[in-house]
Parts: structure tokens; sequence; C-alpha cells
């Protein structure tokens, strides 16, 4: 059977199969809804998506996406340059910026250490880290990565490369869950939250 | 513990069914290739969230069902699990979604307990089950891996940190023999090993600690059973734990292996983590340029021993099915003392095997069960004495009806 489609719908039903959580179906669904909403929309979104990728850049500091470069939080006058918070994602700042609760600066490393998916310890931004650790007189770094195996082992080995670089290192609570009921609580995570309960 | 009602769609040969069932003995007949097997694997199933049959999974499915053009199919098991103290509703759902003609076709399962989600792992210690089969013989003569399993499912249906830290145990195992070819091609980091390996250790002494319990506590009731109910004292046997703590070679050619000392009290949980940590220390080169980690639980076994002898070896196959006849029967006591209550027995086509007095031992710890469900192509082989304190159910082509009063019925 002849390809009745021609040549750049496929191109671009493909290009959306490419991304994570889109099938092949979704795809064409929404390639066929750009060619029907009008030219100004579906332009719209290829200007977006140049916008993207022109203007922005990894934070030469933090390493976080920004635009400007430093990034908007690394050149702060008002955040604490005595903290350091280092993340995983990118998304792990905007998450930890809404809790409204920290305000010193970030280290984004892009990724943790998983054998597996074949990432180590140079494939993360482990040196520019140590770093800035140096040239910085830091009172204290939270260790943010996830409670996974691989967050925790990430962890793990960012403590024995600083060692006493810092005075203070510490690493996110784990509790549970606010609004959580203790009863459906797995007793890995109240065990911890018992660890780490504190005084009145 | 019972299961007073049972439902399944799209499971096997099992389009739809309702089925309620009562405490005491069920005799499920019927010719084979009906589905006799299949219903206690679901109960099995939902107990341990494991198939003892099948190799994958999806399997599972009713294959009219998932054979469909529908975009979704879903399986679904659900049993009322009674305990003494409560009601509980399990669920668990095995979808299958297809995408496209382009991409591989997904599967998932999902576990609710009560109707709400929660990780598989949560469905384990709701449902505890006994599970008797002709092939349970193999375990003697089988490979490592399946007495392992067979530790495994066992442990973890009365125990979910053992089978959080063996799950643990695993993902970590994956990553430590990834590190360790990485750095056997020059890519990985020295650096980071030591903290898988610590880890490992971790996790790993636990297991072992557990395990090691475990099997000394199932190893004096086995030989209790064995002595008392199945030899008339005739024959002694052991049930013997080889954990994989020490280099190289088979178990069977090192006679220090023995992990009996592991259920002592010498055996704390710091002295096995010694042990563990000093082991994988020396043979880590090794380790390393074979890229896999060759000690630890992960290549633990046991065995029996029959008047000192290895039953694999020495024992006859009427022997080694006395061996784990007592091996199970010791299973329901021990999982009884330990939990308080009474696991549900499934005995899959066991009978027909026995001799007189071991189907005699048997049938009374059938008829003593709070629920036990039986499977059997021809009910004749029991007595009617037997029969007269069992509902009986006829199985037929993925139906399942009252057995009609030929003789044979239930009350
Ligand atoms: N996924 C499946 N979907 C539909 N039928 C199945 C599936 N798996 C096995 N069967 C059927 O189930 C029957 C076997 O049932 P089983 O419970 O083993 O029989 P028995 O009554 O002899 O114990 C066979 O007819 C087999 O074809
Ligand atoms: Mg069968
Ligand atoms: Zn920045």
């Amino acid at each position: 059977m002849a390809n009745a489609l021609p040549k750049p719908v496929q191109r671009l039903i493909n290009e959306f199969a490419r991304l994570p959580g889109i099938g092949p179906k979704s795809a064409a669904r929404l390639t066929f809804y750009l060619l029907r909403v009008g030219d100004e929309q579906a332009l719209e979104l290829a200007d977006a998506l140049r916008d993207l990728v022109e203007r922005t850049r990894f934070c030469s500091v933090c390493f976080n996406i920004t635009e400007a470069d430093p990034c908007e939080l690394c050149s702060d006058p008002n955040r604490d340059d005595h903290l350091l918070c280092v993340v995983e994602e990118p998304l792990d700042v905007l998450a930890i910026e809404r809790s409204r609760a920290f305000h010193g600066r970030y280290h984004v490393l892009h990724g943790a250490i998983s054998p597996v998916e074949g990432v180590g310890p140079e494939d993360l931004r482990i040196e520019e880290l140590l770093a800035r650790v140096a040239q910085n007189r830091l009172q204290e770094i939270i260790l943010a990565t996830n409670p996974t195996l691989e967050g925790e082992s990430t962890a793990l080995y960012l403590q024995r490369r600083l060692g006493d670089a810092v005075p203070k290192l510490t690493r996110l609570a784990r509790g549970l869950p606010v609004g959580g009921d203790l009863e459906y609580t797995d007793e890995i995570t109240l065990g911890r939250a018992l660890e780490g309960r504190q005084e009145l | 513990m019972y299961i007073s009602h049972l439902s399944l769609t799209n499971f096997r040969n099992y389009g739809r069914l309702e089925l309620d069932l009562s405490p005491g003995a069920t005799l499920l007949y019927g010719q084979n290739a009906q589905g006799k097997t299949n219903l206690l694997e679901a109960i099995y199933y939902l107990a341990t969230t494991r198939s003892p049959h099948a190799e994958y999974d999806n399997q599972l499915l009713n294959w009219d069902a998932a054979e469909t053009e529908e975009p979704v199919v879903v399986g679904r098991l659900v049993a009322q699990a009674q305990t003494a103290t409560e009601t509980k509703r399990l669920e668990m759902r095995l979808i299958l979604e297809r995408n496209g003609r382009a991409r591989p076709n997904s599967f998932r399962r999902e576990v609710l307990v009560d109707r709400r989600k929660m990780r598989l792992m949560d469905l384990l210690g709701h449902l505890r089950v006994v599970l008797f089969l002709p092939e349970d013989v193999q375990l003697i003569t089988g490979s490592p891996a399946e007495r392992r399993r067979y530790m495994d499912i066992t442990l973890c249906q009365i125990d979910t940190a053992y089978c959080r830290s063996l799950s643990q145990y695993n993902k970590v195992l994956e990553q430590r023999n990834a590190l360790l070819r990485q750095i056997a091609e020059g890519s990985g980091s020295l650096e980071v090993l030591p903290i898988f390996t610590d880890k490992l250790i971790t996790l790993g002494s636990q297991i072992v600690r557990r395990r090691a319990l475990f099997l000394a506590g199932l190893a004096r009731e086995t030989q209790r059973v064995h002595y008392e109910s199945l030899t008339n004292g005739r024959e002694t046997i052991r049930l013997q734990y080889l954990p994989r703590l020490a280099g190289n070679g088979p178990p069977e050619q090192e006679s220090v292996a023995s992990g009996e000392w592991l259920s002592t009290e010498e055996a704390t949980p710091t002295s096995i983590k010694t042990q563990l940590a000093e082991v994988l220390r020396q043979i880590q080169p090794a380790d390393i340029a074979r890229g896999v980690t060759s000690v630890g639980p992960h290549r633990d076994d046991w065995r029996f021993l029959l008047n000192g002898r290895a039953l694999s070896s020495y024992g006859s196959r009427g022997q080694q099915r006395t061996a784990i006849l007592a091996l199970k029967m010791a299973e329901i006591n021990w999982m009884t003392a330990v939990t308080g209550e009474q696991p549900i027995l499934l005995l899959d086509e066991v009978m027909a095997e026995l001799d007189a007095q071991r189907r005699a031992a048997l049938l009374h710890t059938v008829q003593s069960a709070q629920q036990a469900i039986l499977t059997a192509t021809d009910p004749a082989m029991f007595t009617a004495e037997f029969l007269a304190n069992t509902t009986s159910l006829q199985v037929s082509n993925g139906r399942i009806s009252y057995a009609e009063s030929t003789g044979i019925s239930g009350q």
C-alpha cells in the first residue's frame, strides 16, 4: 500500500511519537489537530520550540535551565550565599522554590548515579559542584537528591567527595506526607519519620 | 483465615466466575483441562503476587479476551479474605494495553486492598496459603534458584520487611553488577563501588539472618512431622541452610559452608555483616574480572539430609516425596505458629501419588485446616466419610457447579 500521507505530515507524526508518553495514535491526533486549527497556532508552536532551543541554556553557576546567564536564582542578591541545595533535576528546583522554605542557592546535578543506565559521577555536574564549594565559603550543603536507591547512592558519593569541605552536610528529612493517614503509611516511611522525630 | 468469595474475570479459562466458598474442605473435581489448577493458581496469585505456573504474568489473561481488538483488556481477581479479626477485599488487576501496530503492547498490574490502590507488595500478608503440587518434589533435585524461590515466597507471605529488603537487595545487586562490568571495561568508578557494596552488605546480612531463622524453625517442625506422622520414627530428616558467605565452589564441596550457626546466638547482625564484608573484599578483584557479585544471598541454597546424607543424591523417589510432604505440612504449622492464623491449603492432585499412610496423614491435616481446597479428577478416590464433610464442586470448561446429588454431594 502506498503511503497516503504527505511527507511533512508523516514527519511531524514521527517526531511527536518520539516524545515520552506519546504513542503513534496520539502523535497522529496532535498532527491533524495542528493541520486543522490553522496556521497561526501551528506557527506559534514552532516558534516556541525554536525559542526553547535558541534562548535557553544551562546556567554556568548552578546548571539550572535559564535564559540569562547566570540565572535569576544565582544573581538574586537577596538569597543566602552560605546555603547550597543540591538537586537531581531542574524540576526539583521548582518544587523546592514552591515550598518557599529555602532561600539559599542551588546546584543541579542533572541525574543520579545509576550504573544500570550507564550514569556515573562523571556524567553529573559533580566536578562543577566541588569547584563551587572550593571557591565559596559555604556553611551548609543540603543534599536533596531523591530517596531512591540512585538518589541515596549519589548523596553518599557526594558525602565522600565533599569530605569536610563544608561545615555542615545535611539530607532532607523523610517523614509523613501531609494529609496522610498513619494507618496507610508503609513501615519504612513510618520508621524513618520516627527516626527523624522532633522535640516539641 | 479463609476466603468467603472469589471472583474472576478474564483469568485463564475463566471468562467470568463468582464463587462462594466456605470454611472447611472443598473438593474441585472434573476432567483434565477444565480449570481446576487455574482456580488454585488464582488464589495463590492473590496471596503471593506470583504464579506457580506462568512464566510471564500476561499469560494469565484469558486469551480470548486478550486477542480481541479492544484497546484495553482487564483481567481481575478479587477475594474476600476473612481473618479472626477482619474482612479484607483483595483485588489484583491485569491490564493489557494495545499501543497500535508499531509498538509492543504494554502490560501492567494493579493492586487494590479494600478498593484502595496500593503497591504490589502491599497485597502480601493478607492472604496466606500453602500450596501442594505433584511437582514439589523437584524442589529437592532442582536448581538452587527454585529452592531460593520457595524460601522467598514463603517468607514474604509473613514478613513484609523481608520482602522489601529482598526487593531492594535485588536492585542494589543489579546496580553493583553493572558497575563491576563497567569497572572491568575501564569506564566504571571504583569510588562508587563501596557505596553499592555497603548497601549490599547491610541488606544481604538482614536477608541471610532472616532465612537462617526461618529455615531453623521450619527444620525443627519438618523433622517432627517426618518422624512422628510419616515414618514412624524410622528416619531422621534434617534441613540445612547453605548460605553463600564463602568463596567459590558448589556448596556440596564445602563441608564448612553449613549455615546452621547463623540461627544461633553467635550470629548477630554485626557478625554476619562482618563475614559478608570480609568475603566480598577478598573476592572483589575476581568479581570485577567476571563482572558479577559471586557471594551473597542471591546465591544461597538449602538441602535435606536424610540420616545424614544428601537426600537429592542418595534418597529414593519415595523418600524424597515423604520429605517434601513433611516440609509442606511443617510449613502450615510454622505459619500458624508465627501468625496466629491458619493458612489456606491448596492441594492440586497430590493425593493420588501418596501411599496409604501418607495419604491418611495429609487428609488429617486437610480436615483440621480452617480452609482447604483440593482438586482431583476422580472423587471416588476419597472415602465416603471424607466426602460427607466436604463441599464438592464440579469444574467444567471454566464453570463451576455444585455437585449433583449422585452420592458425592456435599452437605
Ligand atoms: N490464558 C488462558 N486463557 C484461556 N484458557 C487458558 C489460558 N491458560 C490456560 N488455559 C486453558 O485452561 C485449561 C487448563 O486448565 P487447568 O486448570 O490446568 O485444568 P485442570 O482442570 O486439568 O487442572 C486448558 O484447557 C488451557 O487451554
Ligand atoms: Mg490440573
Ligand atoms: Zn544559576
